[in-house]
């Protein structure tokens, strides 16, 4: 078989040509945002399940003797909620150029949202049922712990994004690597609403 | 350490063992007996742990941890691309070209495999007392055969001929994520051997549809399915994303969505569905195996679970799956039967448009798989009504075929045959499909071999008839090789009698009552079985004739010139195999791809030097 790149013509093949821009969204913003879809449609599978066990086949919610812990979680709540606009600072203080913002910004969001997983934990160890007290206990671990996976995921990418920005990457042109994290953020933390609103309150 | 296979090979162990060190360590600091538990061990650790150390050995993920400790980027990084020798298949590599081969070969692979699997149940239903295996090991063959073939041979291989072509069709020197491009084909690999494996632990017979709660029931192999299910769906899932990206942010300018060759306008919807359905399988197979192995209760009725739901969750994935295992195929037709009739595609915006239409339509059907199943008596009529409905779209694109070829100069070249075999079996399919869509014929023939006939004739007559058009089609362009026509011609000729012979009885003893799935029947089928038998083995034995023209043509095969079939699409206008990064500038689309025939009609005009070939066929002016 002949090689690709046996054969340089017009010798301008160490370098790709620039593809054409097609669209006004930039590739990774559109790529993350099919990526939210697709997850979103993970969670509707769970969702899905959820309205099955409920509905369908009318489990008894919460089964008795068990309690929700409203309260903790609905501090968690909002401990989840003020992570949101910690990070959107974050991202308007490197649209401005300042560094001190961004890097505040991104350590409070990396700082809150610890804070909410290790309460997640707490209230696993506190609540007294296991993912086999029933369809109830099932459902139950299953929202929140795919939940928790995603903040899992979102922590992750926005400790990438803290190295970064203390290692002075980003600046007011180039912040890609705070908008893209910060989009799934929001996602995540959309995402909680729902599960509480659903899990919790109804 | 360099990355590369020696380094896959020591990550795969090391992360074997934080999986279960992981585990283990839980289960003692939570006091659970015994700490060492093999089978979370065994999900943990072999089946999730180390294949992401697997992958972090082969270099998959160096660029993206470098980047997160804080490296510079480097966007003119160019170092893993392109093949220069058969080792660079074998790496990970960013040349969405490059992939499109591994991807192209290691699905025919896994299609060896799964067709191998087939005979072995051909051979136990040769007689109905055949024994040649046991009931379970039976149940594991089909189900095998079937998961291999949906998820590791139809599905990726649409994606790895789209991986080739796709990106040089609208223009674009690559994929707009060409390291998500290698990763995702890396995962399949993977996939594969863990639905292999299963047979060993001892394996997984519920049927690739994998119901609850038989599955929850089965041996621990059956966790195998649902992780590689993960994998292969994370795969096309990734892969779905990056075709979407690329095709809305990197056609060439003047390629406009209404410019686009059909071929890019069905991976496009194709990647919709898989992106928005893909999930959905996702979440079923994460259901079952919770419920396998960390008993929880989704599906068990006595806990107040919902077995039911399981069917629903799956076939809300799974039949817009079958349109995600047929749309690229009707693009590759469209592709072929343009071309080869020299004629423009009849009705160029309807065959778009019905393309979206099946997508929408496609996700409200996934009920008439249950009609039989107890659910709700409702949902049936609806389900009926929309099932049926998919005929007007799927019509649509058949007749636009007939009409593109009415008065053609019609090549019958191998690509050809295989894409007119295609219309032919394909409308046999999806008649057989109206009767299954009808809620009174339905009752009678589900779980018959009615249904096994109609499977096979729309995904072996209809997607895997595409597949060879498109490999035949591209060989060339892929190869820098001309594939031998007679052998071509044996190939396709061979199968399509032997497939004929193979299925369109089992319609008859479908009808006549012969459930699918069971290892034995009624004596009463016998002849019938033995000729299906016997014409099974043809069809098999006609794939060695297919394997040895590809490795034959692909050593020594006559120089392709850069445009064999005279075809107008973007990957034609350069040399085969296209150079490095496709395009020495990116070209210019003024007008439609498919005006042959048009007097003074041009796609594009591809600025530069033209790729020097033996014989430049230039394009239609």
């Amino acid at each position: 078989m002949s090689a690709h790149s046996e054969t340089p013509h017009g010798g301008g093949h160490l370098h790709p040509p620039t593809a054409n821009q097609s669209s006004r969204v930039d590739a990774p913003t559109l790529g993350m945002l099919l990526f939210i879809a697709s997850e979103v449609m993970l969670f509707g599978s769970f969702f899905t399940a959820y309205f099955f066990v409920r509905v369908n086949a009318g489990a008894e919610w919460p089964l008795e003797p068990f309690e929700l812990p409203k309260f903790v979680a609905g501090v968690n709540t909002a401990i989840l909620v003020t992570s949101s606009f910690t990070i959107h600072w974050a991202l308007q203080s490197i649209k401005r150029g300042n560094r001190a913002g961004l890097q505040a910004g991104l350590v409070l969001t990396l700082a809150l949202g610890v804070t909410f997983l290790l309460t997640q934990f707490r209230e696993y160890s506190r609540v007294g049922f296991s993912p086999a007290d029933g369809a109830f206990g099932t459902i139950f671990y299953g929202l929140t712990g795919l939940h928790g996976a995603h903040v899992f995921v979102g922590l992750t990418l926005l400790t990438f994004a803290t190295i970064r920005a203390f290692r002075g990457h980003f600046t007011p042109a180039h912040h890609h690597g705070v908008e893209i994290p910060g989009i799934y953020w929001h996602f995540v933390d959309v995402m909680w609403i729902v599960v509480y609103a659903t899990i919790y309150l109804l | 350490m360099a990355p590369g296979w020696l380094r896959a090979a020591w990550m795969t162990a090391l992360f074997f063992g934080i999986g279960f060190g992981l585990v283990a360590g839980i289960r003692a600091f939570a006091g659970w007996d015994p700490a060492i538990d093999w089978e979370p061990i065994i999900t943990v650790a072999a089946l999730t742990m180390a294949p992401i150390g697997f992958l972090s050995g082969l270099g998959a993920f160096d660029y993206w941890l470098g980047w997160a400790f804080g490296a510079p980027t480097r966007p003119d990084d160019h170092s893993g691309h392109g093949a220069r020798s058969w080792s660079d298949y074998f790496r990970i590599n960013t040349d969405h070209k490059v992939i499109g081969i591994q991807y192209v070969t290691t699905t025919i692979v896994f299609f060896l495999v799964g067709g191998m699997l087939a005979m072995l149940v051909r051979a136990e239903l040769a007689r109905p007392e055949a024994n040649f295996v046991d009931p379970q090991t039976y149940n594991e063959l089909f189900t095998a055969h079937a998961a291999l073939m949906i998820f590791l041979f139809v599905i990726p291989a649409f994606a790895g001929l789209a991986n080739y072509v796709l990106p040089i069709m609208i223009g674009a020197p690559d994929m707009a994520f060409p390291r998500l491009n290698a990763l995702s084909y890396w995962l399949l690999p993977i996939a594969g051997i863990m639905m292999l494996a299963s047979f060993f632990f001892p394996g997984f017979g519920a049927g690739w549809t994998n119901y609850a709660p038989l599955a929850v029931e089965q041996p621990f192999g059956n966790v195998f399915f649902s992780m590689a299910v993960q994998w292969a769906g994370a795969s096309s899932i990734a892969t779905a994303l990056n075709f979407l990206v690329t095709i809305i942010t990197m056609r060439a300018p003047g390629m406009t969505f209404w410019r686009m060759p059909l071929l890019v306008w069905a991976n496009f919807t194709t990647s919709l569905l898989v992106v928005i359905a893909t999930p959905f399988i996702a979440g079923s197979q994460f259901f079952v195996m919770f419920d396998k192995v960390m008993h929880t209760n989704f599906f068990d009725f006595a806990e107040g679970g919902y077995p039911l739901g399981y069917q629903h969750i799956f076939w809300f994935y799974s039949h817009p799956a079958v349109y995600i295992m047929m749309l690229p195929g009707f693009g590759i037709a469209s592709e072929v039967i343009s071309a080869m009739s020299r004629k423009p595609i009849f009705g160029y915006r309807l065959m778009a448009l019905s393309l979206m239409a099946i997508l929408i339509l496609g996700f409200s059907v996934w009920a008439h798989h249950m009609f039989v199943a107890g659910m709700a008596p409702w949902l049936r009529v609806p389900m009926m009504v929309t099932t049926l409905l998919i005929a007007v779209p799927t019509g649509i694109k058949v007749f636009s075929w007939l009409a593109t070829t009415w008065e053609g100069r019609i090549n019958f070249a191998t690509p050809m045959l295989w894409a007119v075999g295609f219309v032919s079996m394909f409308v046999i399919g999806g008649l057989s499909g109206i009767f299954l869509g009808a809620v009174p014929i339905v009752i009678h023939t589900s779980d018959t071999y009615f249904v096994v006939a109609h499977i096979h004739y729309v995904l072996l007559g209809g997607s895997l008839f595409t597949i060879f058009a498109g490999i035949y089609y591209w060989f060339p362009k892929m190869t820098g090789r001309m594939y031998n026509e007679t052998l071509g011609k044996v190939h396709f000729w061979l199968s399509f009698l032997a497939f004929n012979a193979t299925f369109f009885p089992m319609h008859i003893i479908g009808v006549q009552g012969m459930p699918r799935r069971v290892y034995t029947y009624d004596p009463q089928f016998g002849n019938w079985n033995l000729f299906i038998t016997i014409s099974s083995f043809v069809l098999g034995a006609s794939f060695i004739i297919f394997v040895y023209n590809m490795i034959v043509s692909w050593r020594s095969g006559k120089p392709a010139p850069s445009n064999p079939w005279r075809a107008l699409t973007l990957e034609w206008q350069v040399s085969s195999p296209p150079p490095l990064f496709n395009f020495d500038e990116i070209p210019q689309v003024v007008g439609n791809p498919y005006e042959y025939g048009v007097p003074g009609a041009r796609h594009a005009i591809l600025s530069g030097e033209r790729a020097p070939t033996g014989e430049a066929e230039t394009v239609q002016r």
